[in-house]
C-alpha cells in the first residue's frame, strides 16, 4: 500500500468512523456549494452530453432507474417492471405522485416521448439503444417497450444519463435543441432550476413537490466554476465549497486534502462509468499488426509505476477489456507483468533486432492533450519502451488536432480512457466490434482490430438474457481479447471524489456526484 | 580606442560574457556529465535538492541538474536560431525597402506595421499550437513575430547610406543592385543590427520558456521553460521545480543583455563619446 | 485642415489593417489540424457520423473555405461576431464580459509602471555613476531579464504560500463579502500579485529608457548652453533634458498600452485571472474559431487605436514629427 492511499483509507476511516458517531436522522437544510469545471455549453442531458452537463442535469432530471454500487437496477421514476421470458417485452409501471416542476403532472405519455423521439433524436451514446425500442403507452402510468431481439443491455439504459424523462408538453413538436426552455430547464428531480450566472454558477433550489416525501434534504445547490484547479483546492480547503469530483482536483494534491481533517476523500461512486485508460495501437501499420511486438508494449511498461507516480495512487492496473468492477469482469486472463526481457525476447523473435544505436523500430505516440498527467504518462511511456530498444518520439497536439488524428487513424499509439459504462454490450464491444471500424468518428473500433470469432460472441452475449451464460460468453471474449492485446490496457482510473465529512449520504450508488443527491444532508 | 579595449573596460559585460561562457559550456558538456537521458526516472520522484539530487528530483524521479544542463542547448539554440532567422527576414525587408524607396518602400513598410499591429504573443501561441509544437514551429513563430524592429532598423540605416557617394559611384558603374546591397551597403549598416540581434536573442530565450511554460515546447526536448511549466501543479509541494529551471533562464537572459550593452557602448560611436569624455 | 488630413488617412489605414488581420486570422486558425465538431464529440464521450456532420452543418463548417470567409468578413463589417462553438452565445458578450478584468489587470500594471519606471530612470540619471544609479540600474536589469511567469510563482510562492498576506489566484473571493467597499478591497487584494508582476517588467524598461534618453541629451549643445547661461540644474533637467526624453517614453507607452488588451496571457495564466487572454488561449485549446477571432480583433484594435493615440501625443510633444511627416 503506498503512501497515498494509507492517507486516503486514513481518512475514509474518519470520516466513517464520524459517520456512525452520526447515524442519526438525516437533518433538513443547508446549502451545498460543489465545484464545476469546465462551465458547461448547456445543462440538458442529451442536448448536452459533456462531463460537466450531467453534475447539474442530474438532480433536476430523473430516469426510470438508477444502479446501486453492484449496477444492480433501483427504482426511480418507475415503481416496478417486468420482462417478458422471450426478452422481446419490458412493462414498466410508473409512478403515480410525480409531478413536473411546472405543475404538471408527469405520465407514460412523456416516457413515450423520451423514447421514442428524444433520445433517437438527441442523445447520441443512447441512441443506437432506443432504436432498436419501440414504446408505446398501455395506460396513463404504464409503458411498453418491445423488440424485435433480445438485447440484454436494456435493463441497464433506463438511469439518468442514457434516458432522462422529458417533459413530453414541453418539447413535442419543438427543434429539441433550440427549445428556449433548455435554458431553464423543468424535470422531475429534487432539486429545480433558479439560475445560472454565467462564468459564477449555476444555482439549483429544493423541488418542495418532490415525490419522495420529506426529500431533499437540502435547501440549495451552487454549481461554482473555480477554474484553476489549484484554486479548487483552496476553495475545499477553507470550506467556500464542500464538494468536487472526477478531474476537478489534480491527483497530487488529492493526498494532501485526504490527510486534512473535515475532508473525506473516497473513490467509490464510479462503478457505472468505469473508466480504462490504455494505449491505442493502430493495429493497420507495422510493427503493431503483430501481436508479439504489442504484447512486448505491454510487457516492457510497468503499470505500478504508472499507478503509483502519475496517478498518484487513484488507479488500479488493468488487465484487459473489461473493468473489474463489472459484473461479468474475469480476471483469469493472459496477464503482461512488468518483464522488458521478455519484451526484448519478444521482439528479437520478431526479427526486429536492435541497431547501432540500440534501436529495433521506431514508432510515434500522440499524447492525449488533457493536461499534465497525460504529459507525464507519454514522457514515461516514451523513456520505458525505449528500454527495450522501441524509440519512441511524441507528438503533441490540441484536443481538437488529437481527436481529429485519433478518429481517422492517423496515429502510431495514442494515450486515450474511455467509460465502460454499465453493461460491456454498451461500453466495451464499441472498441473491438468489426463492425464498430467507423472511420472519422471518435470512440469506435480506431485501432482496427478485427476477429470475426469476437464478433459473433459480442452479438451472442448482447441478445442472450441469462446472465449466467453471458458471463460464459464475457469470460471467452476477454480470455480473447487480452491475448491478442489489441491495445494496451494501463490502469483503472479511480476518479476521486472530495467532500467536507459534513456532506452525508452524497455517494450512495453507482453514479457517485451524479446522483439525484435526493438522500444527501449537510450534518450541522 | 580600440572594440575590445573599450569592451573589457565595461564590468558587466565581461561578467556577462563570462556567465554565458559558463552556459555554453554547460550545454556542450551536458552529454559527457550527464550522459543518460535527462527523461530518465533516476530514483525517488519528488526528492529535495541534497544527497541524492543535487537540486532535487521531480515527480517521475528525473533529476532537476540533468534537465538544466540538456535544457541550455533548447534554450541557446532557440534563442541563436531564431534571432538568426529573424536578422535575416527583417534585412532582407528593410534593405529592400530602404535602398529602393518609393513604393517598394511603402508596401514593405505597411507590411511590417501590419505584423507589428498583431500583438506578438499572441501571434506567436497562435503560430505554434497551428504548425503543432515543435522546435521547428517555435524558431518559426520567434523569428516570425520578432521581424519587424530588425527591418525598421535596417530601413533607416540603408535610407542614410544610400545616397552615400560609394554607393552613388556603384549604382553608376553599374554594379548589380543585389552587390551593392549586401556587398557595399549592408557591411556599413552592420554595427546597430549586431547589437540589436544580441538583444534579441535574449528576447528569444523568454519567449521560448513563456510558449514552453504554456505547453506549447518541443515535447522530446526538455527545456526550462517546459521544466517550470510541468511543476506548476506541484509548485507548493516542491519549489526546486521551479525555482532552478527559473534561476537559469534568468542568469542566462540577464548575461546576454549584458555583454548586448557592452557591445552596444563598444560599437556605438555616440554612445562612446557619452562614456568616455 | 491638416489634422482632418491626418485622421482621415489615419482610419483608412486603420481600416485596410484591421480587414487585413481579419483575412490572416481566418486562414491561419483554419490551418489547425482538427475543428470544433471533434473537440465536442471528444468531451460527449460519443460520437457518430450523424453528430459530426450536424454540428458542422450547424456551424457552418461544411462549406467551402472561401464562402465561409465572405460570410465571416461581412458579418464582422455588420459588428457581428458570431456565436461561439462552445457556449453558443455571441463572442461579442464573451469578449465584453472578460474585458474588464483584463484592462484592470494591464490598466493598473500600466499605471504602476508609468508611474514608477520613469522617475526611477530621472533619479538613475540624475545621480549617474553614483550608488543610486547602480542599485537601479542592476534592478532594472533584473526584472529585465526574469521570465514573467516564474517571478509570478516565486510572488505566489513566497506572499501567498509562505507569508499567507495575498490571494494567490482569481480575482475575487469565492463568496465575495457584502458591501461595495468590502467587494472593492477584495478585488483590490487579488489585483496586488498579478498586477506588480506584469508591472515590473515595464517598470524595468521604463527605468532603463529614460535614464538612456536623459543622459544622451545631457550631452547634447543646447542643454550645454542652457547650464552655460546659469540655469539652476532642476530646471535643465525638468525643461531640456527630460521634455526630449520623453519622446521614447511615450512611443514606448504607446506600444504597451496596445498590448493592454492582449498583453497579459502569462500573467492570466499564472494568476487565474478571468480576463481575454486566458480566454483567447482556451478559445485556441478549444479550436473555437469565432471566440479566438474576435479576441484578436479586439486586441489588434487597440493596437491600432493607441498606435493613433501615440502619434497625436507624439506630434504634441514634438512639433517636428508633425511638419516631417504631414
Amino acid at each position: 500500500m503506498s503512501r497515498v492511499w494509507k492517507s486516503i483509507a486514513f481518512a475514509a476511516g474518519l470520516a466513517l468512523s464520524a459517520t456512525t458517531v452520526a447515524a442519526q436522522a438525516p437533518q433538513k437544510g443547508g446549502i451545498l456549494n460543489s465545484t464545476l469545471w469546465p462551465e458547461p455549453p448547456g445543462i440538458v442531458i442529451g442536448v448536452n452530453l459533456n462531463a460537466p452537463t450531467l453534475l447539474p442535469a442530474t438532480k433536476m432530471f430523473e430516469g426510470l432507474m438508477t444502479y446501486d454500487f453492484n449496477l444492480a437496477p433501483v427504482p426511480v421514476l418507475a415503481e416496478s417492471w417486468e420482462i417478458a421470458p422471450d426478452g422481446l417485452t419490458y412493462t414498466f409501471k410508473l409512478r403515480r405522485n410525480v409531478k413536473w416542476h411546472d405543475g404538471k403532472p408527469f405520465t407514460a405519455e412523456d416516457v413515450v416521448f423520451s423514447f421514442n423521439e428524444f433520445m433517437p433524436q438527441v442523445h447520441s451514446r443512447s441512441r443506437p439503444t432506443f432504436e432498436r425500442v419501440k414504446t408505446t403507452a398501455v395506460d396513463a402510468h404504464t409503458v411498453r417497450l418491445e423488440l424485435k431481439e433480445p438485447y440484454a443491455p436494456l435493463i441497464r439504459s433506463f438511469d439518468t444519463l442514457s434516458a432522462p424523462i422529458m417533459p413530453a408538453h414541453l418539447y413535442k413538436g419543438t427543434d429539441f435543441r433550440a427549445n428556449p426552455i433548455n435554458q431553464t430547464p423543468v424535470g422531475t428531480g429534487p432539486f429545480k432550476f433558479k439560475e445560472w450566472k454565467k462564468g459564477e454558477y449555476v444555482h439549483l433550489v429544493r423541488n418542495d413537490s418532490y415525490w419522495q416525501a420529506g426529500k431533499p434534504y437540502l435547501d440549495a445547490i451552487y454549481y461554482r466554476f473555480i477554474p484553476d484547479s489549484a484554486s479548487r483546492a483552496l476553495a475545499l480547503e477553507t470550506g467556500q465549497v464542500q464538494l468536487a469530483a472526477q478531474t476537478d482536483i489534480e491527483f497530487v494534491d488529492v493526498a494532501r486534502l485526504g490527510k486534512i481533517p473535515g475532508l473525506v476523500v473516497t473513490t467509490k461512486g464510479w462503478e457505472w462509468n468505469s473508466t480504462i485508460s490504455w494505449i491505442e495501437l493502430n493495429n493497420r501499420r507495422k510493427p503493431f499488426d503483430d501481436p508479439r511486438f504489442r504484447r512486448a508494449i505491454l510487457h516492457a511498461l510497468d503499470r505500478e509505476f504508472i499507478r503509483t507516480n502519475i496517478f498518484f495512487g487513484l488507479a488500479k492496473v488493468a488487465t484487459g477489456p473489461l473493468h473489474s468492477s463489472s459484473p461479468f469482469y474475469d480476471p483469469n486472463v493472459p496477464a503482461y507483468p512488468f518483464d522488458p526481457a521478455k519484451a526484448s525476447a519478444l521482439l528479437d523473435e520478431m526479427g526486429l533486432k536492435p541497431d547501432g544505436g540500440g534501436v529495433r523500430a521506431r514508432v510515434k505516440l500522440l499524447g492525449l492533450p488533457y493536461g499534465e498527467l497525460w504529459s507525464r504518462l507519454s514522457e514515461y511511456i516514451r523513456q520505458a519502451l525505449g528500454k527495450v530498444g522501441v524509440q519512441v518520439t511524441l507528438e503533441s497536439s490540441d484536443v481538437a488536432g488529437w481527436g481529429s488524428r485519433f478518429a481517422n487513424w492517423d496515429y502510431d499509439m495514442t494515450t486515450t480512457f474511455l467509460s465502460m459504462l454499465a453493461d460491456p454490450a454498451l461500453g466495451v464491444s464499441r472498441t473491438y466490434l468489426t463492425s464498430n471500424i467507423r472511420k472519422g468518428v471518435l470512440f469506435t473500433n480506431t485501432s482496427g482490430y478485427s476477429n470475426p470469432e469476437v464478433d459473433a460472441l459480442f452479438a451472442k452475449a448482447a441478445g442472450s438474457t441469462d446472465e449466467g451464460e453471458r458471463k460464459r460468453l464475457y469470460s471467452q471474449i476477454q480470455k480473447i481479447v487480452a491475448g491478442a492485446a489489441p491495445i494496451a490496457w494501463l490502469v483503472e482510473i479511480q476518479w476521486p471524489t472530495i467532500h467536507s465529512a459534513k456532506l452525508r449520504d452524497a455517494i450512495i450508488n453507482g453514479f457517485g456526484p451524479n446522483d439525484s443527491f435526493a438522500d444527501a444532508w449537510l450534518a450541522k | 580606442m580600440s572594440f575590445w579595449q573599450s569592451f573589457l573596460r565595461n564590468r558587466g559585460a565581461v561578467a556577462g560574457l563570462a556567465v554565458l561562457a559558463a552556459v555554453l559550456l554547460l550545454a556542450l558538456s551536458a552529454p559527457f556529465l550527464f550522459s543518460f537521458d535527462p527523461w530518465d526516472t533516476r530514483g525517488a520522484p519528488l526528492q529535495p535538492p541534497g544527497e541524492g539530487f543535487a537540486l532535487g528530483s521531480d515527480m517521475l524521479g528525473r533529476d532537476v541538474l540533468a534537465g538544466i544542463f540538456h535544457g541550455a542547448r533548447v534554450s541557446l539554440f532557440i534563442g541563436v536560431v531564431s534571432t538568426v532567422f529573424a536578422v535575416v527576414i527583417g534585412v532582407v525587408v528593410g534593405a529592400v525597402a530602404g535602398y529602393f524607396g518609393g513604393l517598394v518602400d511603402d508596401v514593405a513598410m505597411r507590411f511590417t506595421e501590419f505584423f507589428q499591429t498583431i500583438p506578438s504573443f499572441v501571434l506567436a501561441v497562435l503560430l505554434v499550437a497551428i504548425l503543432t509544437p515543435g522546435l521547428a514551429s517555435i524558431v518559426i513563430a520567434i523569428s516570425v513575430v520578432t521581424w519587424p524592429p530588425v527591418a525598421r532598423l535596417a530601413r533607416s540605416e540603408f535610407l542614410a547610406l544610400r545616397h552615400r557617394a560609394f554607393v552613388e559611384a556603384a549604382v553608376l558603374s553599374g554594379v548589380s543592385h543585389i552587390r551593392i546591397i549586401f556587398g557595399e551597403v549592408l557591411p556599413n549598416a552592420l554595427t546597430p543590427i549586431v547589437i540589436m540581434a544580441s538583444l534579441m536573442v535574449a528576447t528569444a530565450i523568454l519567449t521560448e520558456s513563456a510558449l514552453s511554460f504554456l505547453g506549447l515546447g518541443d515535447p522530446n526536448r526538455i527545456s526550462w521553460g517546459y521544466m517550470i511549466g510541468a511543476a506548476r501543479a506541484v509548485f507548493r509541494h516542491a519549489w526546486w521545480l521551479s525555482v532552478f529551471p527559473g534561476l537559469a533562464i534568468f542568469v542566462t537572459v540577464l548575461a546576454i543583455n549584458l555583454v548586448g550593452e557592452g557591445l552596444n557602448d563598444a560599437l556605438n560611436p555616440h554612445m562612446r563619446r557619452r562614456t568616455d569624455p | 485642415m491638416r489634422i482632418l488630413l491626418f485622421l482621415g488617412g489615419w482610419l483608412v489605414k486603420a481600416a485596410l489593417i484591421l480587414l487585413a488581420i481579419v483575412v490572416l486570422n481566418f486562414c491561419l486558425v483554419r490551418l489547425a489540424p482538427g475543428d470544433v465538431a471533434t473537440v465536442l464529440a471528444g468531451e460527449s464521450g460519443a460520437a457518430d457520423a450523424d453528430f459530426l456532420a450536424r454540428t458542422r452543418a450547424e456551424f457552418g463548417l461544411d462549406r467551402p473555405l472561401p464562402a465561409q470567409l465572405a460570410t465571416y468578413v461581412g458579418n464582422v463589417l455588420s459588428l457581428d461576431l458570431g456565436v461561439s462553438y462552445r457556449t453558443r452565445r455571441p463572442v461579442a458578450d464573451m469578449v465584453l464580459e472578460r474585458l474588464p478584468a483584463t484592462l484592470l489587470l494591464t490598466g493598473t500594471a500600466f499605471l504602476f509602471a508609468l508611474g514608477v519606471g520613469p522617475a526611477l530612470g530621472v533619479l538613475a540619471a540624475v545621480k549617474a555613476r553614483r550608488p543610486a544609479d547602480s542599485l537601479i540600474t542592476v534592478a532594472a536589469l533584473v526584472f529585465y531579464a526574469m521570465p514573467i511567469f516564474w517571478v509570478g510563482l516565486l510572488f505566489i510562492l513566497f506572499f501567498s504560500v509562505t507569508l499567507g498576506w495575498l490571494p494567490p489566484f482569481g480575482m475575487r473571493s469565492l463568496i465575495p463579502p457584502s458591501g461595495e467597499l468590502a467587494r472593492a478591497i477584495d478585488v483590490a487584494r487579488h489585483l496586488v500579485l498579478p498586477a506588480v508582476t506584469l508591472g515590473l517588467f515595464y517598470v524595468a524598461i521604463y527605468a532603463r529608457l529614460t535614464r538612456g534618453a536623459m543622459l544622451e541629451t545631457a550631452g547634447l549643445d543646447y542643454v550645454k548652453t542652457a547650464r552655460a547661461k546659469g540655469l539652476p540644474e532642476w530646471r535643465v533637467v525638468t525643461a531640456h533634458i527630460l521634455r526630449n526624453a520623453m519622446l521614447p517614453i511615450i512611443t514606448f507607452a504607446g506600444l504597451q498600452a496596445g498590448h493592454l488588451v492582449g498583453g497579459a496571457i502569462v500573467a492570466e495564466t499564472v494568476f487565474a485571472w478571468p480576463g481575454i487572454g486566458r480566454l483567447a488561449f482556451d478559445a485556441l485549446l478549444q479550436r473555437d474559431y469565432n471566440l479566438l477571432l474576435a479576441v484578436f480583433l479586439a486586441s489588434a484594435v487597440a493596437v491600432v487605436l493607441f498606435n493613433f493615440v501615440t502619434d497625436l501625443l507624439l506630434r504634441i510633444a514634438d512639433p517636428r514629427i508633425g511638419a516631417a511627416g504631414g
